[in-house]
């Protein structure tokens, strides 16, 4: 096998697979080396699906708005492969006059931007969603947002990528990137040398191992989320639910099962094996907060329970930028929990940067990696 | 541990056996044409075979399918049995009701 | 939240004897198991084991449970029921649920004790209702008295298959057949013997490939195999059933081991996914144990020995028995352990063609094919002549570690040795007195007692006899032979039901002089 490409891709996420599709659709040969066994094994696998413009920092709206206006709507078709996108609106809801408030402030730089979200009060939270219970005083309502299947989407895009000439190959373990007379062009595996004109690291959390070999940091820390899954129930709703403080996120699938993560509030002081799995008390805390909500959920069934880790980054919001001081190497990673929703326009920008001469669609200065400062 | 697997290997042609329609996985009434089909469209692990089609997902957690499911993957590969890592195991072992989860004694650290 | 010196999951056969052996020696042992009785599968196990006495050989599976149960009570051991660890996580802290609660734990040592699922092979078909599992058919009529058909097929012919077919008879079931797709009989010569004597077919090369029927299933359609196991066209047989049992192996239920972070293999050997572990349990993780059908399929009596094994182990990583109490327990467990791992079925042996036993007499090929011995190969193993009065006819031709018959006999006319494998022995110089204990003693109800001379022109045969209505003295039916087919009309003139027999009945049927060694089951006539 050649190896050698156009792009090499460090990264079988959706990023990944979603930047290879774009590349190779505008010709460009690419190969994506994946780390663990299977390809989508990070984040894109253990997300709460969400595809939502409302209740992100108003840096990311442009992004995930043009994507959810111009990429989402016919990825299915696109792809040949059922994500599951349903757009259906989605409830960002309040229990105390604090969350209100929090909620207000994100809905008020969201309007700003051109994004119809605005503030509902109970009454018309539960004319939308009559399962919810009475401690809900109020929500943020945005009726463009919605949810996907973060699996099938990612799994569509890699398929896709593969049909139409990508190269993935998984069980490699990147351990250095190296420049060739001044640009990054060598990824060097556990046996094998690639090279590529150009290279973009979608590792998640791994990104920052990765990318030491070549000089090069972004302040990214790595926190467990957990989430559960139910087995499939009748019909309830449609919407994608948040809560102000994330207590909890997530909807019912197509398949009818319901699809929630949370967190204890310790996540950051969290000691692991080195594998994402579930703390003993994470699912219990999900479960009673959901059934704050839900009281029509007590029944329900949960079959399975997981973790993952989110790379956060320090200002909340991803790396999608060109390393200007190693040519040649691009960067997309800190999407800090929230990047299934805005990884279709992140990676359709990015592969647009990377293509010689290219400019994205949207504008991308935000998530320069260059971009932190300190506070004084 | 991981072992490098290039997605882009020749395994054959797609080829319709007459046990296709043959109900692999009970829980989410998927198929073996269904199963054999994917590792076609690049599905090479049990768990990308899970996640893509839904076999194991279902209340007994892949308990009935999943020697079924790895059979029918390693034949399609052309690789041994062996070869292929099994799905996951998580909590809870056993479906559980979300009250009965939420009902938490002794959870402290 | 109460952390235990041990935890053990599962209260089967393992998890019992891994708490007893552990709380014996002062470790504080609490035992979780998901069901709402103890005991795992052998409490569904009616039939007696094989082994020698410190197996519990003789004695009915149940019984065994029984005796585990008062054990571990005697020593300590609380044991939770109902009670279902959902998951074990970092520092051997598990989460279990009860009715409506979870509630946390930990442990310094965890044994892991959870035993097997059933595995499932798939034909067209396979999802209709009365598709089942043997293990499940098994729970349904041991455990909750229900039958789980009238007419029923069972896949699989390994010592599951043909223990469960027996039990359906006892149970009222008709079975129709025995298939598999092997070229020989899975499991023990003697289990299939006894249920060929009753009349069943075995189907060997043959393969299920069709189960038909709307609602439920109908009918079943077997062929056979060629070599490769692919159906050979125009050998098809049609079956009229209402249930199919698949007994065609277990899987070991390793999830909680693998969540917990243990190295974990696929081993076909094992019967799939076990953790990695030493040969006394301990996995790749300090202070956690695997025992039983969990760590590799096998069987009950193996399971005891390697929960000991595993309780003893605990017991010395927590201190509480030192290097030298933990070596030589060890070692007469292993020696015990090892004692059932030989003969014919031995895991080592597994796929190998053996021709002859271990005394080298040629292994009786058609008990292999057909379920029972012919007439010349049981001449091949008796090796004894007939005497004048009433003498033992042992119709044991395999090497199993078995051998409650040699303990069995007041007069010690049976003779199997030290080594547990070998084949029974009659000595002639001891006098058989007729008293049947050993008939009754024989797990595998492979003894008879045959007196020629009874009466004039008659011979007695004095036969195990486990089923509902037990014939009464003078009832009048007909002998069947090795294969279940009449032989010759038949008299019960004695029936013994002793409680030292524990429920094996002996029933002495009168047969005409030249049936003495042909005649071997017996069915009585139906009276209006």
């Amino acid at each position: 096998m050649n190896h050698t490409a156009d792009v090499i891709i460090i990264g079988g996420g959706i990023i990944g697979c979603a930047s290879a599709y774009y590349l190779i659709k505008k010709g460009l040969s690419v190969i994506v080396l994946e780390g663990s066994s299977n390809i989508g094994d990070g984040g894109s696998s253990r997300n709460g699906g969400g595809v939502r413009q409302s209740g992100r920092d108003s840096r990311e709206l442009p992004m995930v708005m043009w994507g959810i206006k111009n990429l989402w709507p016919n990825l299915s078709e696109e792809l040949g492969t059922d994500v599951e996108y349903v757009q259906r609106g989605n409830l960002r809801l309040g229990k105390t006059k604090k969350h209100l408030d929090i909620l207000q402030n994100l809905t008020d730089k969201a309007v700003a931007c051109g994004l119809d979200v605005r503030m509902i009060d109970a009454n018309e939270v539960r004319q939308i969603n009559s399962y919810l219970s009475e401690e809900v005083i109020g929500a943020s309502w945005c009726p463009t947002d919605g949810h996907a299947n973060p699996m099938a989407a990612t799994l569509a895009y890699y398929k896709k990528a593969r049909e139409l000439g990508a190269k993935f190959i998984t069980g490699v373990e990147v351990k250095e990137i190296r420049k060739i007379k001044g640009k990054a062009r060598q990824v060097v595996t556990q046996n094998k040398r690639y090279e590529g004109d150009k290279i973009l690291v979608a590792a998640g959390h791994d990104s920052r191992e990765i990318l030491a070999s070549i000089g090069i940091d972004v302040p990214i820390q790595v926190l467990k989320m957990e989430c559960l899954v139910t087995e499939a129930e009748p019909y309830m709703f449609e919407q994608m639910l948040g809560t102000a403080e994330a207590d909890f996120y997530g909807h019912q699938t197509k398949h009818g099962s319901f699809v929630f993560g949370g967190s204890t509030g310790m996540e950051a002081f969290e000691k692991d094996d080195g594998r994402p799995i579930s703390t003993s008390i994470g699912a219990s805390c999900i479960c009673r907060g959901i059934m704050k909500y839900f009281p029509a959920l007590s029944d329900a069934k949960i079959v399975r329970s997981w973790a993952g880790w989110i790379d956060e980054c320090v200002d909340k919001i991803p790396v999608i930028s060109p390393i200007q001081e190693v040519p040649g190497l691009y960067l997309a990673c800190g999407f800090t929990g929230h990047g299934f929703g805005i990884a279709p326009g992140a990676a359709y920008n990015i592969a647009e940067l990377m293509v010689e001469g290219g400019q994205p669609t949207v504008d991308m200065a935000a998530f320069r990696y260059d971009r932190f400062k300190a506070k004084i | 541990m991981n072992k490098e697997n290039n997605r882009f290997q020749d395994i054959g042609e797609f080829i319709p056996e007459p046990d296709d329609n043959i109900i692999i996985c009970r829980c989410e009434e998927i198929t073996k044409g269904e199963i054999r089909a994917a590792v076609h469209d690049g599905m090479y692990t049990i768990t990308e075979i899970r996640r893509y089609l839904r076999c194991g997902m279902g209340l007994c957690q892949g308990q009935t399918c999943s020697k079924l499911v790895k059979n029918i993957v390693t034949r399609e590969q052309r690789i041994s049995y062996s070869d292929l890592e099994p799905a996951t195991s998580r909590a809870p072992v056993r479906p559980i009701e979300m009250k009965v989860l939420g009902n938490e004694i002794g959870g402290t650290r | 939240m109460k952390r235990y010196d041990l935890i053990i999951i599962g209260a089967g056969p393992s998890g019992l004897s891994s708490a007893i052996e552990a709380a014996k020696r002062g470790l504080s042992v609490a035992i979780f198991d998901e069901n709402s009785r103890p005991g795992g599968q052998l409490f569904k196990q009616i039939h007696k084991f094989f082994g020698s006495k410190e197996h519990r050989a003789k004695i009915r599976g149940f019984h065994i449970g029984e005796q585990l149960l008062k054990e571990a009570d005697e020593a300590g051991v609380i044991v939770r029921l109902s009670t279902t660890v959902i998951g074990i996580y970092k520092d051997k802290e598990m989460v279990v649920r009860t009715e409506d609660a979870v509630e946390h734990y930990k442990a310094d040592t965890i044994i892991v004790a959870t035993g097997a699922t059933e595995n499932m092979v798939t034909f067209d078909g396979w999802t209709l209702p009365g598709v089942v599992g043997a293990g499940a058919a098994q729970t349904m009529m041991n455990l909750y008295g229900i039958k789980p058909g009238n007419k029923i097929m069972m896949l699989g012919s390994g010592n599951v298959g043909l223990v469960v077919s027996f039990q359906l008879l006892q149970a009222g079931c008709e079975v129709v057949a025995v298939v598999d797709a092997a070229p020989e009989i899975g499991g023990y010569g003697v289990h299939a013997a006894k249920i060929a004597r009753c009349g069943i077919p075995f189907y060997l090369s043959h393969t299920i490939v069709k189960a038909e029927g709307e609602d439920r299933v109908k009918r079943v359609v077997i062929s056979e195999v060629d070599s490769s196991f692919k159906p050979i066209e125009g050998t098809e047989k049609y079956f009229e059933v209402d249930t199919i049992c698949m007994a065609v192996g277990l899987s070991p239920m390793s999830q909680l081991l693998k969540m917990a972070g243990c190295k974990m293999e696929d081993n076909p050997i094992k019967g799939g996914q076990v953790p990695v572990c030493n040969k006394y349990g301990e996995t790749s993780i300090p202070g956690i144990y695997a025992a039983g059908d969990v760590s590799g399929i096998e069987e009950a009596s193996s399971a005891m020995i390697e929960g000991r094994m595993a309780g003893i182990l605990a017991a010395h990583h927590l201190g509480y028995c030192n290097e030298k109490e933990k070596n030589e327990q060890l070692a007469v467990l292993d020696k015990n352990l090892d004692s059932l791992r030989q003969g014919m079925f031995a895991p080592k042996n597994k796929g190998k063609k053996i021709e002859t036993t271990e005394e080298e007499i040629p292994v009786a090929r058609n008990l292999l094919k057909k379920g029972f011995l012919t007439e010349e190969e049981v001449e091949r193993f008796l090796r004894v002549s007939p005497g004048t009065g009433v003498h033992p006819v042992i119709e044991c031709s395999q090497n199993i570690p078995c051998n409650p018959c040699q303990d069995s006999c007041p007069n010690h006319c049976i003779k199997i040795g030290e080594k547990i494998t070998s084949l029974p022995v009659i000595d002639k110089d001891n006098k058989c007195t007729g008293c049947g204990i050993c008939v009754a003693s024989c797990p595998g109800q492979a003894i008879f007692l045959v007196n020629e001379n009874f009466k004039e022109g008659f011979a007695s045969v004095t036969l195990p006899y486990e089923f509902l209505p037990l014939p009464v003295k003078g009832a009048k039916g007909m002998a069947l032979g090795r294969n279940g087919e009449p032989m010759c009309e038949a008299e019960v003139v004695e029936v013994k039901s002793v409680k030292f027999y524990d429920h094996t009945n002996l029933l002495m049927i009168k047969v005409p002089k030249d049936m003495a060694l042909k005649a071997r089951f017996f069915k009585a006539d139906t009276v209006i």
